[in-house]
């Protein structure tokens, strides 16, 4: 009987077990089976051991393509979960054209991230932009080293900023009501509400957000690569994924390429662990009263 | 794209990798018709491609030539991914950037074998430049003609510029009336030129000149026209050399010293800036080929003219640069690539192209019918021949040259954006150029 059923469980699972083997583990292993290899896209491939990892270790660029990830990293995660977090509250309070605001705020997400980026880049042209023809000065918002990495990072987090505040709205309604009532029978005001009620009973949704926002963001290509293809002036909006997508179909060198793409796998497990471990014991799931 | 398509892209590769794309020749479709696809980046010639397979069509009833676009921009990055998944079009254009890897790894038909009683007909540079290994890998399909300089009428009348003899010179001041020329034609937003004091380089609404990061139209003729060089005989890149950087401060002065061409910010990201700027009658010399004549002539709402390459210590010295119809060597369509091929290699096949104007066919008996259709419309088209000079620059070569030009470009960007000195920025594209090349 308890043979059948594990039978029957696995016949059941065996779609979605053949999309992630086929879409997930088979993809994982033949990068790390590509890292091995030199190949160009053309000729035939030669397992080399591990020559790329000591090219990909030797090359600056990519060091540096880490270090541009991190600063962005850093830029768009607070700026986008607090800016949401903010747009989430006025959202929730109810007020006249919240439902319309909260369509505007997420249609961004919606638009094609490639599209948007070739829509900004217009806008933030230096000359005939419409930024620069606004303010009336000519800024080179995208071709100055100093500005283009905020640049791009101002246009990431108003793509995200509406899908986070949406996952915020759904947690403050998922905060029952008895709560926020009696800390105000308490006496505590609006601020002590949120600090102590809120924002501790939010931190489910915040670990989603910060885990599913910290991962979008390392991998991050098409905008950054729409707004400053190459890398940007003097490489400074050379983001990981735009390295590994130079490295593999540019330069043709797939198995850096390859190596790459594993480092910042293993990478980003180990950064979701760290938050795992920071949410899990500062988190509670349940909002029971 | 994330990371995670990238991998599933990595994933489609190994699977189609693995699997052997040449197979037995496919049957023909139900209705006895074998499609050839042809992949090109010119909207221009796809539309007088369409006509001419229409009556190759006509003539060979079995088969049908089905034109694909795709934009330059992205043309190689996605051929390179169709040739390593076996997932190409039967035939696909090949400029000298990418066509050394592709014949070197075997991908091409070899056409000095396939067609060798067609190679007399076809122009001798092209032939030249894409003979590789003692044989030549694909039927050459355009010439680009020698750079020449389109300007604006009105504009150059009103600055008393004569743009017929105009000389650079990177030394000698006063061997150099094209500084004084661009500056006469270059201004602010006050009317003041790019000579006169007062002038605001931040309110241009005039450019003189096209200088940029331009490989075809602008850096390879200035430092061919000062004697330098861009690569050595091996295909290393050796354009540190006195005479090239010369050429390169050149250029990079004209943009950030003079102001008479249009900041780097606008131009090393959109290859079309300088030419938008000309149509929009913005700018008043415009250096580039007959790839642009046709846009030109359908969005010039102003009178213009061509005159021949500004003129180096060196004298004109142009690039000259073909493009080569390949015959994909996997696919299992030979024979009938092989026709489509010989036509249009052919007076009749490339016919179409010359004659619509859209480009400068390749094959030689053809290209009177450019010149009469540019006549015709009262465009003289000699300077792109030899009235325009006769001295020539090599164009790029070797297998890894797209590489090399990936590893380059960006450091080029920030040269000519002056954010780097031009020895200094120089020597590290080189640098970065030939470790691409290893």
């Amino acid at each position: 009987m308890r043979s059948r059923d594990t039978r029957t469980a696995y016949l059941l699972l065996a779609p979605s077990l053949f999309g992630v083997a086929a879409f997930l583990v088979l993809p994982i292993l033949v990068v790390v089976w590509l890292a091995l290899q030199r190949w160009d896209l053309i000729g035939p491939r030669t397992f080399v051991g591990l020559d790329n990892v000591v090219a990909v270790a030797q090359d600056g660029r990519f060091a540096r393509s880490l270090l541009v990830t991190a600063v962005f990293v850093a830029i768009v995660i607070p700026a986008q979960t607090v800016l949401g977090l903010g747009a989430a509250l006025l959202l929730n309070r109810g007020l006249r054209g919240s439902a319309v605001f909260r369509v505007l705020y997420v249609l961004p997400w919606i638009c094609a991230p490639l599209a948007l980026g070739v829509v900004w880049r217009w806008i933030l042209a230096p000359t005939d932009g419409a930024l620069n023809a606004l303010i009336g000065h000519r800024i080179e918002w995208l071709s100055d080293p100093v500005l283009a990495l905020p640049s791009v990072a101002a246009v990431t987090v108003w793509t995200q900023v509406g899908y986070v505040a949406l996952f915020f709205v759904a947690g403050l309604r998922a905060i029952p009501s008895t709560l926020l009532e009696a800390a105000l029978l308490d006496g505590a005001g609006p601020w002590q509400t949120f600090r102590l009620i809120t924002l501790p009973l939010l931190r489910p949704t915040l670990f989603f957000v910060l885990v599913t926002g910290v991962i979008s963001t390392f991998q991050v290509f098409d905008s950054v690569y729409a707004l400053t293809p190459k890398g940007g002036p003097q490489g400074v909006t050379d983001v990981v994924a735009g390295r590994i997508y130079y490295e593999a179909f540019e330069s043709r060198a797939v198995g850096q390429a390859a190596v790459m793409a594993v480092v910042l796998f293993v990478l980003l497990v180990a950064i979701t662990l760290v938050q795992q471990r920071w949410f899990s014991r500062r988190t509670t799931y349940d909002l029971s009263t | 794209m994330r990371l995670r398509r990238l991998a599933a892209v990595a994933a489609a590769l190994f699977v189609l990798a693995a699997c052997s794309p040449a197979g037995p020749d496919d049957p023909p479709a139900a209705d006895g018709v074998t499609t050839v696809s042809v992949r090109v980046w010119d909207d221009q010639v796809a539309a007088a491609y369409e006509k001419s397979f229409a009556e190759f069509s006509r003539q060979n009833p079995d088969i049908r030539v089905q034109v694909n676009t795709t934009s330059y921009a992205d043309y190689f990055t996605g051929l390179t991914l169709d040739v390593a998944s076996g997932t190409a079009d039967d035939i696909y254009w090949l400029n000298a950037l990418y066509f050394g890897a592709l014949a070197d790894g075997g991908k091409l038909i070899d056409i000095g074998k396939a067609l060798p009683d067609e190679v007399g007909g076809w122009v001798p540079a092209a032939v030249q430049q894409y003979t590789r290994g003692g044989t030549l890998w694909g039927v050459p399909a355009l010439t680009d003609g020698r750079i020449v300089v389109y300007y604006n009428k009105a504009m150059v009348e009103a600055a008393g510029v004569d743009p017929q003899n105009l000389t650079w010179n990177p030394t000698d001041p006063a061997a150099d009336t094209f500084l004084p020329a661009a500056k006469k034609l270059t201004r602010d937003a006050a009317g003041r030129t790019a000579d006169q004091p007062g002038f605001d380089p931040g309110t241009v609404t005039q450019y003189g000149f096209n200088a940029g990061r331009d490989l075809q139209a602008i850096y390879y003729n200035f430092i061919g026209e000062n004697g330098g060089r861009f690569q050595a005989p091996d295909d290393t890149f050796a354009f540190t050399e006195p005479r090239s950087e010369q050429a390169f401060s050149y250029l990079v002065d004209l943009i950030n010293t003079h102001h008479v061409a249009p900041p780097a910010s606008a131009t090393n990201t959109n290859y079309d800036f300088s030419r938008d700027q000309f149509l929009q009658g913005k700018m008043a010399l415009f250096q580039s080929g007959t790839y642009n004549l046709k846009n030109i002539d359908d969005g010039a709402t102003f009178a213009w003219g061509i005159a021949p390459l500004v003129a180096g210590p060196a004298g004109r010295v142009s690039v000259v640069n073909s493009v080569i119809a390949a015959g994909n060597a996997d696919s299992p369509r030979r024979d009938a690539i092989l026709l489509v091929l010989r036509w249009l290699g052919s007076e009749q096949g490339a016919s179409f192209v010359g004659g619509e104007g859209a480009a400068l066919p390749a094959v030689t008996a053809a290209q009177q019918g450019y010149s009469d259709y540019w006549a015709g419309r009262g465009v003289d088209t000699r300077y792109f021949g030899a009235a325009g000079g006769t001295d020539t620059i090599p164009a790029p070569s070797g297998p890894k040259f797209g590489a090399g030009s990936t590893a380059f470009e960006p450091i080029f960007n920030d040269v000519f954006a002056g954010r780097v000195p031009v020895a200094e920025g120089l020597r590290a594209a080189q640098d970065a150029g030939n470790a691409a090349l290893r």
